[in-house]
């Protein structure tokens, strides 16, 4: 995959989100404090929130510029939020399908072995599992892009490693890229190659996890 | 209660119905477009829905005469199509949805922004257009707060008599409504009358949110 | 002793000079009438008048209830009898003071043909606004009338009731009906109506006005000499002008 952000500009409560960078790594990591912009630079390259100037375009497509702004709908960018968002009134089944325009869901299910779930209703579930049901979620759109914000947030720390292992299946199996949201260093280091550090809506640094952060990547 | 006391209380639940009904579709649409969207002239389309609420009933009937009475602009439309509005049923009908319509869009809209703009921005990266998100996101979410909306409109409908008696007169048999009922018999100096009638205005209004209750409790309406 | 006097007059002065001031409870159709009545009335005695109109059955009906009135001008007779038999007038102050005539009326720029009252039960005349005529004077009256001619079954359909008299006559004015039944008086002071027929006082119902002061009212002599003031030649005449009948004084 290659991400290219040129000049995006994108004006948030306190400053302006304002970044450059051309993204290639199967995994790349987002590394900030919090309220430095992280959630909303993804939100701006899945398209839900427009830029005010500067060029968003993902494997050559064009997906923001001066003249166009592609809806979130047709980019095939994945989004699991930090609190998953599942459809409350759906079960886990037609979560998961909710995307999937009749295609077949079950690689997506087994990815997370969450095959036992399926008739459950989601609101059931326990964070572990929520996150496992999004992750499924958002695979069957077969994006081209998976944006995770802090997917380990929340979770006990005898679960992270399991769910890391589940999202490293899905970087080499799935081949799905993906934009990795955290603010805790340790993270990363399971998972991204590369990382771009963001202060106050800007990029500080970027480059190899372990140089960036100070931790080596798996 | 004699079949006349009865024709009121049917006359008046058949035309609160269908003006609940012929104000849902434009005042579910108005709830969503104020709660979702911006655009310019949103501020004073909200003035004009919300009008009705605050200005004094007969005075929105009077507003409504202006228009559709015989010299008024809808009004010679009407006259020229053959069809009769002030002082008949329709006008009735008329009165109800312009004084029930800001309540449901209210409710509606309060509805609508209690649904976690996650769950439509996550189905937008799913792929799904913005009548699919509605229909099956937004609308399932809100459905407790829209349906109380609609008994609320319904409840407002029923009770209309300023603007009611303006626009559609207190025509015994054509267009006198339980609320006006009441009122005449208070006139004539018949208590008792007026008491049975505000008695099945009383348990009419019971019935609505009793059974909007157990409809929303049927559903497992979850969060 | 001579300072002693100019200090009890002076003293007395603002209490001599206190002036009255006396609710009427008077049917709608004398709004105009007795609006016009009332600075010449308070130029001579120093009174004011205050005034309550509408239907003279809501009018009754209030004054039953209690509410405080020196004097009631109904529009019809039966009104009156309701609280006399109440007891809640002074029955000696009772007198009729004026009659008026019906008359039909249609919207000024109204294209029907109305030359009598049976054109009123013609399929071309849709709606046709009256005073409710189970309780107002002017609806009644109205009723009675089309009663004596055999219209009233043909026309009942048809009669969009209103409040009081004057209710009917906005209606024929807004044009949103085709006609209406008010008294002369009414079609006299209005500018959007004109009259289509005048019911000849031989043949249509006896209209009267009957006046009384209130029982309750803590100004009885105050409210009978109103009354009296509103049998006046001068009251008479102005009576007259707005197309009044006037009763003969008794």
């Amino acid at each position: 995959m290659k991400l290219e952000l040129d000049d995006v500009r994108v004006p948030l409560a306190h400053f302006d989100l304002h970044v450059t960078a051309q993204l290639s790594s199967a995994a790349t990591g987002i590394f900030g404090a919090s309220g430095a912009g992280k959630t909303s630079l993804l939100e701006t390259v899945a398209g839900l929130r427009p830029p005010h100037g500067g060029r968003v375009v993902l494997d050559g497509n064009v997906f923001d510029d001066r003249r166009v702004h592609v809806p979130a709908r047709h980019r095939r960018i994945a989004y699991v939020p930090q609190d998953n968002a599942l459809f409350p009134h759906l079960s886990v089944i037609h979560n998961i399908r909710y995307g999937a325009n009749g295609s077949p869901i079950d690689e997506c299910v087994r990815v997370v072995e969450i095959e036992h779930l399926l008739a459950r209703r989601v609101t059931t579930l326990s964070g572990g599992e929520q996150k496992r049901v999004a992750l499924a979620r958002a695979l069957v759109t077969s994006p081209r892009l998976l944006l995770l914000d802090e997917p380990l947030a929340g979770l006990d720390r005898p679960l992270h490693a399991r769910i890391l292992s589940y999202l490293q299946r899905i970087r080499d199996e799935f081949r799905v890229a993906m934009l990795y949201v955290t603010h805790d260093p340790e993270e990363l280091a399971g998972i991204a190659d590369e990382t771009v550090v963001l202060e106050q809506g800007k990029i500080v640094r970027m480059g190899r996890t372990a140089d960036v952060v100070g931790i080596r990547p798996a | 209660m004699t079949a006349g006391d009865w024709q009121v209380v049917g006359f008046t639940l058949r035309v609160a119905a269908l003006s609940t009904i012929l104000i849902a579709p434009l005042g579910i649409a108005m709830a969503w477009l104020l709660a979702r969207r911006n655009w310019p002239g949103k501020s004073l389309v909200e003035t004009i829905v919300t009008l009705p609420l605050v200005l004094p009933p007969v005075a929105t009937g009077l507003l409504l005469l202006k228009l559709v009475g015989r010299r008024g602009p809808l009004g010679q439309l009407l006259e020229r199509a053959g069809i009769d509005l002030v002082f008949t049923w329709r006008a009735v009908v008329l009165a109800m949805m312009a004084m029930s319509f800001p309540l449901l869009v209210r409710g509606c809209r309060v509805a609508f922004e209690e649904v976690n703009l996650r769950f439509e921005q996550v189905a937008r990266t799913l792929g799904a257009s913005d009548w699919r998100i509605f229909l099956t996101i937004t609308m399932p979410l809100a459905t407790r707060g829209i349906v109380g909306g609609l008994v609320l409109a319904f409840a407002r409908a029923i009770g209309e008599f300023g603007a009611t008696i303006v626009v559609a007169g207190d025509i015994p048999g054509q267009t006198t409504t339980l609320a006006l009922a009441i009122y005449d018999r208070t006139q004539l100096g018949n208590d008792a009358a007026a008491y049975r009638f505000l008695g099945i205005a009383a348990a009419v209004a019971f019935a609505a949110l009793w059974t909007s209750e157990a409809f929303l409790r049927r559903r497992g309406n979850a969060r | 002793m001579k300072r002693l006097h100019i200090l009890a007059i002076a003293l007395l002065f603002p209490v001599l000079a206190a002036a009255a001031t006396l609710r009427v409870s008077a049917a709608a159709s004398l709004t105009d009438v007795l609006q016009a009545l009332a600075p010449v009335y308070q130029k001579q005695t120093g009174d004011a008048l205050v005034f309550n109109f509408g239907a003279s059955s809501i009018l009754a009906r209030q004054i039953q209830e209690g509410a405080p009135v020196d004097l009631f001008i109904s529009a019809d007779e039966q009104k009156m009898n309701q609280l006399q038999r109440a007891h809640l007038i002074v029955t000696t102050s009772r007198r009729s003071i004026l009659s008026n005539t019906l008359v039909i009326v249609v919207p000024n720029d109204s294209r029907l043909t109305i030359t009598s009252p049976a054109d009123l039960a013609v399929r071309s005349v849709k709606r046709i606004a009256l005073a409710e005529p189970q309780t107002v004077p002017a609806g009644i009256y109205a009723k009675q009338y089309l009663r004596k001619l055999g219209l009233w079954s043909r026309v009942v359909g048809k009669v969009i009731p209103t409040d009081n008299v004057r209710g009917a006559l906005a209606a024929v004015e807004s044009g949103n009906v085709d006609a209406g039944i008010v008294y002369k008086t009414d079609a006299l002071i209005s500018r959007g109506v004109r009259v289509a027929y005048e019911v000849a006082l031989s043949d249509g119902p006896a209209i009267s006005y009957p006046a009384a002061v209130i029982g309750d009212s803590r100004q009885q002599a105050a409210a009978q000499r109103v009354l009296d003031f509103l049998q006046s030649p001068e009251a008479r005449e102005t009576f007259r002008k707005y197309g009044f009948l006037v009763k003969p004084r008794g």
